[in-house]
């Protein structure tokens, strides 16, 4: 796609000439734009003399640098997005590359390596990270002596294998012989401020110490891919009415899942099916209240305010544990943390807290990320969500999720929302491609988008959706939307898996096996296959029987088969 | 012109096309999105032993949920006789729990009725019942449904003698097809082999459905009149001799079409125990070769018998009868209610009859079934009243049983009322009811109790029936107190059946509610507790005191009626 080169508005230039040298400019093509610049630069060695004397280090010279992500959520990828840019602007000729795309011999043939790696779960790599993970801890890795690295960690600190991945990373290729120019830093989900702090500091250890920063003004650079205005962002999200708001889930189901639509009118976001939506949520009211009390602290409004608006007062980490003990000597056993909450532990701390101690005590609060059920093609300014209500017991206490509640309970008017894209959760880019949908429960979301998509862009490519819950009668998400798209073509086929309605549980992949050889005839034929849903059960009990499936289908090394669907851009997941 | 030229019903396509019974039930039951069937299936299968329903309290939330109506099936078994075995009655409790609504509803046929299974779990039902040689064939459809007979096992040898006649009835007119074996079960259909047919039914069945009892006088719990075809069995010197024949009873109707009306049986002759399964299929086929197939509500039996005549029809069947019928014996009903506690048999076995309500199986009175079952002693009977007895218990384990009882209070006594009471199940399964019935009429009961235990009437027993709509399950019109819904809390209230089941009721009061229902039978009871003779039942009593005109035959139900309800 042509990219209109608009000039900055830090450029120079009054507005009126700006508003004149865009209009030429987005005019032009691209010959008239190269010639203009040799004119340009002609011009300027004849006249500007003085200025002309210092060019911009000449791109045969900037050191190159490869910026290295594995990514589930899109925060890796774009915090290498973000590195590139300040690199750039410091004179490197840096390249982003997945993790998915790149073998041990091309890394270790590399001087210096940025790695920016997210922790998923219990300690696992991103799906599309699996095989560089592999490769690099294999016991016939290449030496990576020649290699000049640093590592960013991303995680979450409520799951005990924090930033596991990342340490590995580190670790390992130190071990390789890489050399470690600057130390790793892990980051929790608030992990803006210390992942820029990162990025600037690894970038200026990197930087060869005979190479002269490049002056600011020397070289402008325009990321002309991204000159389209921001759409709402995690710091100042947009406010998104509720248009509509029904209860999927039968009123005698073990489910509580709704059907929420937003109005995005006036947002900016253009989001695609398979993109996610960020919510920022407010906590419930009622256990602020309790944080408050058991903290002391009942009565503090502004305080109270804080707990529900902007920080995270339903998880506990090992961290946090630490950092009470110290204000309290309130020091329980190892593992504690796990499966409470803060409140647990400002109950049994039984500890009057200062405003600024509990505050410094609890992280902020993160956004939610829904996929959106919806096309744009389809519902026009709307996006969709299919939220289930989270309510469970841990400890002998009733504990609920946050934005869940937050929009299924508290039937809030709006929702503070911005987009997150998925570039790898997409329809394949050829219409005609068979996809295989795999999306239990919630799981479905994006299925619907696709569905809604494929229906009005008229593609070809033929669909077949294994969805699952647990009572066929009362857990059949959009029951009807998926009958009218198999009477009208639109969905080829459907299998299903009911787990609470007969004594043996039944789950998607259950369905799958059943189906194995049609679904093996699809693969070969091409098909991409999502998966959506739950990442730690319902995704490696799909991953398992695809192995099985192609196993059981004649395939000679299943897992090769599958590693080469998956390289083929044609196993594509979005778990959490 | 002649009803037998009229156009066909569609039903008749349907059955003519299903080449016996198989329609495309596979083909739907593979359709994964939609819990229903197609169609024309939910008519054939319907021979197989189940309807198609869906649950009606959660119709209005449906469409908003974007899923379709709640739909499931009602499965119901074939069990001639209503006997069963322990290990059977466990099985059918397994199926009710793991794969129906978890209870089972013993019902007016002396079956068993599972609610709300859904489709993905047909085949699993009816596989994990046929390990127990349980099966569902011809339980509803255009055929002859399960044969019903009296329980009273401690009459011991005549007891046996009309379960018999009962079972070998069953088997002489069980379709041929093997539809269900192979839909079901997974039975190889044979390649090449004899050609299926129907030699008794033919490839469209019966024009309707046909029902069979086996009387054992003096009881009439399997309510005889109120069968298209019931043998009375006639005792001399302690054996049955024979049976009394009578045909062209059935209690469905329409409200507000006064062609359609309930129907007592006519005792047309008396047969032999050998003669029994040749009378009752020359019947079916002059039903077969008579009945209107062009309108449904108009094709039982009791509209061919009016149509031709009685005298015709049983011409008709004397002629393909080999040796014809014999002129009807005497005989009396004294009852038509169940036996109720222990009861010792003259072999030395003990039976133990339990009032079920609504014979709605569930809860605690199901898992002290449940323990009784395992003992593994005795055999289950389901009485045509919708209650349970524990029959032919070893003297050896009568102590075990009678701890059980007490221990899951089996044993709860109800009134006079309570305990000869039949609902139907109608809302929120049935797709037919206007009214509630089953949840429903306990309640009814306990503010009629209140008026009789004023009247010291506590213990009288008097026959009261509800159902949801005027097709007849329940059997109302042959109660003395009879009950049916119009519109929801509204029914038409039935006084004057005899408490022997030989007389129908009469319309009494129209579109009547609770209080209104209450407010009509309170002075007809107080008149009753006051005036009766001795020994009259409430039934007799109505009649003889005019409260309503006596009932004599079909064609008369919607006649003499007072003169506020000619309209």
């Amino acid at each position: 796609m042509a990219i209109a080169p608009l000039l900055p508005k830090t450029a120079p230039f009054a507005e009126d000439q700006l508003a004149a040298l865009n209009s030429v400019m987005s005019a032009t093509t691209a010959d008239q734009r190269q010639w203009l610049a040799g004119f340009l630069a002609g011009f300027a060695a004849a006249n500007d003399s003085g200025q002309a004397a210092a060019p911009a280090a000449p791109p045969a010279k900037r050191t190159p640098l490869t910026i290295l992500f594995g990514t589930e959520s899109g925060n890796s990828e774009a915090l290498a997005a973000q590195t590139r840019k300040a690199a750039t602007k410091l004179g490197f000729a840096p390249k982003v590359v997945d993790m998915a795309d790149i073998t041990m011999a091309q890394l270790a043939a590399l001087e210096n390596v940025v790695i920016i790696a997210a922790t998923w779960g219990e300690g696992d790599p991103p799906q599309r990270a699996v095989d560089f993970q592999e490769a690099l801890m294999a016991d016939d890795a290449p030496r990576m002596d020649k290699v000049r690295y640093a590592v960013l960690a991303l995680g979450d600190r409520a799951y005990a294998q924090f930033c596991e991945v990342g340490k590995r990373f580190d670790e390992r290729l130190a071990a390789l012989g890489a050399t470690r120019v600057a130390d790793r830093v892990d980051c929790d989900l608030d992990f803006e401020a210390p992942a820029n702090a990162w990025i600037d500091a690894t970038l200026a250890v990197l930087k060869p110490a005979d190479e002269p920063i490049a002056a600011e003004h020397a070289v402008i650079h325009v990321d002309f891919a991204r000159a389209a205005p921001e759409g709402p962002t995690r710091a100042k999200p947009f406010a998104a009415e509720v248009t509509e708001h029904v209860r999927l889930t039968g009123s005698r189901s073990s489910s509580d899942t709704h059907h929420i639509a937003l109005s995005l009118e006036g947002s900016g976001i253009a989001y695609e099916p398979g993109d996610a939506l960020g919510i920022v949520p407010t906590n419930d009211p009622d256990l602020a209240d309790q944080v408050l009390n058991a903290a002391g602290l009942a009565g503090n409004a502004a305080l109270r305010t804080a707990l529900i608006e902007r920080l995270d007062i339903t998880t506990l980490t090992g961290k946090q544990v630490e950092d009470f003990g110290k204000l309290t000597g309130f020091t329980p056993e190892a593992g504690w943390a796990t499966g409470r909450q803060i409140i647990d532990l400002l109950e049994a701390g039984a500890s009057t807290l200062t405003p600024e101690q509990l505050t410094g005590l609890l992280r902020p609060l993160p956004p939610r990320y829904y996929s959106i059920a919806s096309s744009r093609k389809a519902v026009d300014e709307e996006a969709h969500l299919l939220v289930a209500a989270l309510r469970y017991e841990s400890l002998g206490r009733a504990r609920q999720g946050v934005a869940s509640i937050d929009m299924t309970v508290r039937h809030r008017d709006s929702m503070n929302v911005f987009l997150r894209a998925n570039q790898h959760f997409r329809l394949p880019a050829d219409p005609a491609r068979p996809i295989i949908m795999v999306g239990p429960g919630t799981g479905v979301a994006p299925f619907r988008g696709f569905m809604q998509e494929r229906e009005a862009t008229g593609a070809t490519g033929k669909n077949w959706l294994f969805f699952g819950h647990r009572n066929y009668v009362h857990d059949f998400l959009y029951q009807l939307e998926w009958q009218d798209w198999l009477a009208n073509g639109t969905l080829n086929r459907m299998d299903v898996a009911f787990s609470r309605d007969q004594p043996e549980k039944r789950y998607v992949q259950d369905a799958m096996w059943a189906q194995r050889r049609d679904l093996a005839g699809w693969l070969r034929d091409g098909a991409a296959l999502y998966v959506c849903g739950d990442m730690n059960a319902m995704a490696k009990d799909v991953h398992a029987v695809l192995l099985r499936i192609l196993a059981d289908q004649g395939s000679p090394d299943e897992k090769a088969e599958l590693d080469a669907i998956r390289r083929d851009g044609r196993y594509l997941r979005d778990v959490y | 012109m002649d009803i037998l030229e009229r156009p066909l019903s569609a039903n008749e396509g349907i059955k003519a096309r299903s080449n016996f019974l198989r329609g495309t039930i596979v083909e739907s039951l593979g359709v994964v999105s939609t819990g229903s069937l197609a169609d024309d299936d939910t008519q054939l299968t319907k021979f197989h032993g189940f309807y198609q329903q869906d649950d009606r309290d959660l119709r209005a939330e449906r469409g908003k949920q974007r899923m379709e109506k709640a739909f499931s099936f009602m499965v119901r078994m074939r069990i001639p006789a209503g006997i069963l075995t322990p290990t059977q009655w466990l099985a059918a409790e397994k199926v009710a729990i793991q794969r129906a609504n978890g209870t089972m509803r013993l019902t007016t046929r002396q079956t068993i009725q599972f609610h709300g299974i859904i489709k993905s779990n047909l085949r699993p039902a009816f596989q994990e019942m046929y390990t127990e040689m349980l099966d569902s064939i011809a339980a509803c459809g255009d055929v002859n449904r399960n044969v019903v007979a009296s329980v009273h096992p401690w009459a011991g040898k005549l007891h046996e003698a009309v379960a018999a006649t009962a079972d070998g009835i069953a088997t002489h007119l069980l379709p041929h097809s093997r539809a269900w074996h192979e839909i079901w079960i997974g039975e190889e259909r044979v390649a090449g082999g004899i050609e299926e047919a129907e030699p008794i039914y033919g490839k469209t069945y019966l024009p309707r459905k046909f029902k069979i009892a086996v009387a054992l006088p003096p009881y009439n719990d399997v309510d005889a009149l109120a069968q298209d075809l019931a043998f009375i069995a006639i005792i001399e010197n302690g054996s049955v001799v024979g049976y009394n024949v009578a045909a062209g009873g059935g209690m469905g109707m329409t409200h507000g079409e006064p062609d359609t009306y309930p129907r007592p049986g006519d005792i047309i002759g008396f047969c032999t125990p050998d003669q029994v399964n040749d009378v009752a299929e020359k019947i079916v086929t002059v039903q077969r070769d008579n009945g209107d197939r062009s309108d449904r509500k108009h094709a039982r039996l009791k509209y061919t018998m009016d149509r031709m005549g009685v005298a015709a029809f049983v011409a008709a069947v004397n002629e393909r009868l080999n040796v014809p019928l014999q002129p009807a014996r005497e005989f009396a009903f004294v009852s038509t209610g169940d036996r109720f506690g222990w009861v010792e048999s003259a072999d030395g076995t003990s039976y133990f009859g339990m009032y079920i309500e609504s014979g709605r199986v569930a809860g605690r009175a199901m898992a002290g079934l449940h323990k009784i079952a395992e003992l593994g002693v005795g055999r289950f009977m389901i009485t045509a009243n919708q209650n349970l007895a524990i029959a032919e218990i070893p003297a050896a384990s009568r102590d075990a049983v009678a701890a059980l009882v007490a221990e899951y209070g089996l044993d709860q006594k109800a009134g006079g009322l309570r305990c000869n009471a039949i609902a139907c199940v109608a809302l929120p399964t049935c797709g037919l009811a206007l009214a509630e019935s089953e949840r429903y009429l306990p309640h009814l009961i306990t503010r009629l109790e209140a008026v009789l235990e004023g009247l010291g009437l506590a213990d009288e027993e008097i026959t009261i029936r509800m159902t949801g709509c005027p097709n007849g399950c329940g059997r109302p019109y042959m109660s003395e107190i009879g009950l049916v819904g119009r519109t929801p809390g509204v029914y038409n209230l039935y006084l004057g059946a005899s408490h022997t089941s030989m007389r129908m009721n009469k319309l009494f009061k129209r579109d009547v509610g609770e209080e209104a229902i209450v407010a009509a039978l309170t002075p007809v009871f107080e008149a009753f507790a006051k005036d009766r003779q001795p020994g009259e039942h409430f039934g007799d009593f109505v009649v003889r005191t005019g409260v309503v005109a006596e009932t004599i035959t079909g064609l008369d139900f919607h006649e003499n009626l007072s003169p506020e309800l000619r309209s």
